[in-house]
């Protein structure tokens, strides 16, 4: 297990070598490689397929014009959530995010966790797309992509106290959005 | 309501982009290296240009401001200046009809003098010849 993590990220080096001399093959393997983590952070802040699709697009494109910079595959990891994190913060505030969910819009049926209550996931979604930007941010960090605080702080550039309380409080904001919702969905029915 | 880790990490786990989302980015990377191609410092050049423009918005202002007080100064001085003209022009224009006044005050006063002294000479002419007759007619009397 441990010799297969090491031999991807040898390739990842090898490719990331190869990207910044111009082999658009190699880059091609990076962004396949890395565009499940960049999309599903897009996809869960924004809550929509299609632009989720166009930041991640801008990602990857961003990426390509400062390969350069670009020292280790561990770099290239953060950089990406860095700069995923930081444009969606940025999306979020210049639109108003439209809360009109087409079918192609509405969150997925989850594969996996047949334990789970998929009605409860989908409200989970749905409740986290109403947090305020960070703490959306801080969430999907942690939960997407299993960071420890100290990491979330460096790709978000905050105080780790910061984002201690802001994922305790996003938590607290989640449970309170849960009951209120599942509350409305009884008084609707009964 | 409580939801446990697991199930907000299934709620957030990893979704595919979808089929021909790598040949959509290499698609967008190959575009913009096209872009890039011809004349990038031309290009930098242009956009240099327009945020230059852009940047300099405080000196732009503070430029026309400075020119907008300096005109209205020197539209000030411009005006004090006609002003300070035209009263003059008043004056000397009040000083000439006022000597001209005098001046034909004088002449008035110079003639009801030749006229005077005329009248005067006449009386003192007519003055002289009773004098004599009265003179005969005083002897004769005597």
């Amino acid at each position: 297990m441990e010799q297969q993590a090491r031999v991807e990220d040898d390739g990842m080096a090898l490719a990331l070598g190869r990207s910044v001399q111009g082999d658009s093959h190699a880059f091609a393997q990076l962004v396949r490689q890395h565009q499940g983590m960049v999309f599903s952070i897009a996809y869960h802040f924004l809550q929509d397929r299609s632009l989720a699709e166009d930041l991640a697009q801008e990602v990857f494109l961003e990426l390509y014009q400062n390969l350069g910079a670009i020292q280790s595959p561990a770099h290239l990891t953060y950089w990406l959530r860095r700069v995923t994190s930081n444009r969606c913060i940025d999306h979020g505030r210049r639109k108003l995010r439209r809360r009109e969910l087409a079918m192609e819009d509405a969150p997925e049926p989850v594969a996996s966790g047949a334990t789970s209550d998929p009605l409860l996931l989908e409200r989970l979604q749905q409740s986290l797309a109403g947090l305020p930007e960070k703490q959306r941010m801080v969430v999907i960090l942690r939960y997407q992509e299993g960071l420890g605080p100290a990491e979330i702080a460096e790709v978000m550039e905050m105080p780790l106290n910061t984002v201690k309380s802001t994922l305790h409080r996003s938590l607290a904001d989640l449970r309170k959005t849960l009951t209120r919702r599942i509350r409305e969905v009884r008084y609707a029915f009964f | 309501m409580h939801f446990s880790e697991d199930e907000l990490k299934n709620a957030l786990q990893r979704k595919d982009p979808g089929e021909g989302f790598t040949q959509r980015v290499m698609a967008r990377v190959e575009q913009a290296r096209m872009e890039e191609k011809p004349a990038p410092a031309a290009k930098k050049k242009a956009n240099g240009a327009s945020t230059a423009w852009w940047k300099l918005r405080p000196a732009w202002i503070f430029a026309v401001a400075a020119v907008l007080f300096l005109s209205a100064g020197w539209a000030g001085y411009r005006y004090s200046e006609y002003r300070h003209g035209e009263e003059m022009r008043i004056a000397r224009a009040n000083q000439q009809r006022l000597q001209k006044e005098a001046e034909a005050a004088r002449d008035q006063a110079v003639l009801a003098l030749e006229i005077a002294r005329a009248k005067l000479n006449h009386v003192l002419q007519q003055a002289q010849f009773p004098a004599d007759r009265n003179d005969r007619i005083r002897r004769q009397r005597l």
